[in-house]
């Protein structure tokens, strides 16, 4: 057993014992919350999720280049109701235009980030917190104090992330989930398999020695502000989608979500280590906890937020000491060969 | 001779009282110069904006000169925003501010340094929970009555019996609150003794948090027939969740909507009936209210009579949900179901 551990991958490894958490919760309120386990609720975690999955996917890009982008649900809400408004003034707007435009006004938010971030050289927690009010702020002039409705949006648009694709029983896999997954997945493989997208780790990891190797990190940074953009486009599209109705307060909290779903998947909030499956399953994680204990009886709505922060810490901190002793044995096993 | 004197006593009494009531219904005189300030809970809500039509209507109407500025914290800002908007507005020497109040009590400190540098404070829409701080409350309906009307909607959608939950926007919304105790307090009746009220959530007034909190609900509760959401996103939220699902048969969506956005809903059957009052008449009347206060034409006091425009006569009263605060009653409301709700959706 310790053998295998010593020989799989560290970031597989990590995955692997976030699956094990992921079950075990499962396990947990499956014996205290009625009517638990059934389709119903892979339904109702796969379509929440999806959106969550875009956004945790962009965050992790930024968290791997040392930064943190707190603007992205600010992104989301505007992108939403750009595109919901955009589409309600022009009814035959297709689906790749509207994706196109949703995505290119993320990447567009995304770059003024990135530039002030990467060439400025002001640090992006400030950036992003005064991004986060400004482009918030943006959204509250531009939408002139009106909501889109869904009954002013296309048909294919409402029906788009609920279409169900194929299913196993109660099962289903809707349009929605199967993009964000497709994404998630090319992401992941890009990630680890393209020498290019190697280079995010590079300079997360060390950015002197990146500039030392010839790695231009201010065009690095840049682009992972733009790339985080753009999918928090793509999720504004999904969001319009879902939830039909936009009003400013659309994505409001999502910046923090997304980062708790990236550390809860095992990406380090230092930079330079994490994958973008870890944070699919962190934000499943989340998801998971945050709509079970609504429906935990024990738990009152006021200690909610509280328990949920609670696990959360509990998750991280659990991966973190787990990761350690596995370190430590796989340090030990690699003295004893030598 | 002595009945003769108690009846001449009586009769004087009545006509006295009779023309103390006609003196004092007060015509307000146009055209002082006020400047006021309408603060929402926040910017880029509908029902806010349609308030603010109200007001400025109202504004043009009495000629005054000064400013009518219409400002409100970002979403994220609220109870912050709105402590810091009715701070700036007393060193600003507004004349009124028009507050519908997302702070609860915490807004109190900052209101009455506002009300001691001369500006008076009207509140519409949402009250200040201990009426500290506050001249005077513009309801929009009686908090009490809007609890029978969640009842009654409750009661016919579910066929006198059933399972009904909650979806409220914050649990520190004093509006929200009041309808929510008042609703519960209604439920008490025998009309509805087999009508059982098992959750309130909340949906912070967003409508991914709506929709999910919505979905919870039916999870949680297999027998669910009815969610009731007094306010317009979670409504909205609730209604979608459930047609997303498929599960419109089997749980209704009712509670404060807004006709245009619920069209479909009601058409389909998803949110049959729903109720709501004119955001806009709200706003004329709080403007007209802060513009006879902050003028001194309204002192402000239980029973004075004044006439906002085309309204008509409204009388300063006693608040009955909240002992020792005053409130003027808007009323009534209407609701909606699908012979009515396309005609007030255009």
């Amino acid at each position: 057993m310790v053998a295998l551990l010593t020989k799989i991958n560290p970031q597989l490894l990590r995955i692997l014992a976030l699956l094990l958490v992921f079950l075990t919760v499962l396990l947990f309120f499956s014996l205290v919350v009625p009517n638990y386990l059934n389709g119903r609720l892979f339904n109702r975690i796969s379509s929440s999720v999806a959106i969550m999955a875009l956004i945790a996917t962009g965050q992790t890009l930024v968290i791997i280049t040392r930064n943190i982008d707190l603007s992205i649900g600010s992104i989301v809400g505007f992108v939403a109701f750009a595109t919901g408004s955009i589409v309600t003034n022009n009814p035959d707007l297709g689906p790749v235009a509207l994706v196109t435009y949703a995505m290119l006004l993320g990447a567009g938010f995304g770059a003024i980030n990135g530039v002030i971030v990467a060439y400025l050289k002001v640090p992006s927690i400030i950036v992003t917190l005064a991004t986060m009010a400004l482009f918030r702020s943006v959204l509250v002039e531009y939408s002139n104090a009106k909501s889109i409705t869904t009954s002013n949006l296309p048909d294919w648009l409402i029906s788009f992330p609920n279409t169900v694709l194929w299913h196993f029983g109660n099962m289903q896999f809707r349009a929605a989930f199967v993009v964000a997954i497709v994404i998630v997945i090319v992401v992941h493989i890009c990630l680890s398999r393209l020498r290019v997208a190697r280079k995010l780790y590079v300079v997360g990891s060390n950015p002197e020695a990146a500039e030392m190797v010839g790695i231009n990190s201010k065009l690095v940074v840049f682009v992972a502000f733009i790339l985080a953009g753009s999918l928090a486009g793509l999720a504004g599209f999904l969001f319009l989608a879902r939830f039909g109705t936009i009003t400013v307060v659309a994505g409001l909290g999502l910046e923090l979500k997304s980062v708790a779903a990236s550390v809860v998947g095992g990406v380090n909030i230092f930079g330079g280590s994490g994958t973008v499956i870890g944070a699919l399953i962190g934000a499943m994680l989340v998801d998971l906890i945050d709509m079970s204990l609504v429906r935990w009886q024990f738990v009152s709505e006021f200690w909610r937020e509280a328990v949920l922060g609670i696990l959360i810490l509990l998750s991280v901190t659990a991966d973190a000491v787990l990761m350690r002793k596995l370190t430590a044995i796989r340090q030990k096993r690699k003295g004893v060969s030598e | 001779m002595k009945s003769l004197k108690l009846l001449g006593l009586a009769s004087a009494l009545l006509m006295s009282s009779v023309s103390f009531g006609a003196a004092d219904t007060i015509t307000l005189e146009s055209g002082k110069d006020i400047n006021m300030v309408l603060l929402p809970k926040f910017l880029g809500i509908l029902v806010f904006d349609q308030a603010n039509d109200g007001a400025q209507e109202a504004h043009k109407e009495l000629k005054n000169p000064g400013e009518l500025l219409f400002v409100g914290p970002t979403p994220e800002n609220s109870v912050a925003g709105q402590i810091e908007i009715m701070t700036t507005s007393a060193t600003q020497g507004q004349g009124a501010v028009m507050l519908s109040n997302n702070a609860g009590d915490q807004i109190v400190p900052s209101a009455k340094a506002a009300q001691a540098a001369g500006t008076k404070i009207v509140t519409w829409d949402s009250p200040i929970p201990s009426g500290e701080g506050e001249d005077v409350f513009v309801a929009q309906v009686d908090f009490g009555s809007i609890g029978t009307v969640m009842a009654d909607m409750a009661h016919s959608l579910l066929d006198g019996s059933g399972q009904m939950a909650v979806l409220s926007a914050t649990p520190d919304a004093s509006n929200q609150n009041a309808w929510i105790a008042a609703m519960k307090e209604a439920l008490k009746g025998d009309k509805y003794a087999k009508i059982e009220l098992v959750d309130v959530v909340y949906g912070n007034d967003q409508a991914e948090v709506s929709y999910n909190r919505a979905l919870a609900l039916v999870d949680k509760y297999p027998d669910l027939g009815v969610i009731m959401s007094p306010t317009t996103v979670g409504i909205q939220a609730a209604a979608k969740a459930m047609q997303d699902e498929g599960l419109c048969d089997q749980v209704k969506v009712s509670g404060l909507g807004l006709p245009a956005e619920m069209l479909s809903y009601t058409l389909n059957g998803c949110a049959p009936e729903f109720t709501l009052w004119d955001f806009r008449d709200l706003g004329y009347l709080t403007y007209y209210t802060a513009y006879g206060v902050a003028s001194g034409q309204l002192k402000g006091e239980i029973g004075e009579t004044f006439t906002a425009g085309r309204m008509g006569d409204y009388t300063i009263e006693e608040d009955p949900g909240r002992p020792g605060s005053k409130r003027i009653l808007m009323g009534p409301f209407t609701i909606y179901n699908k012979d009515n709700v396309e005609a007030a959706a255009k």
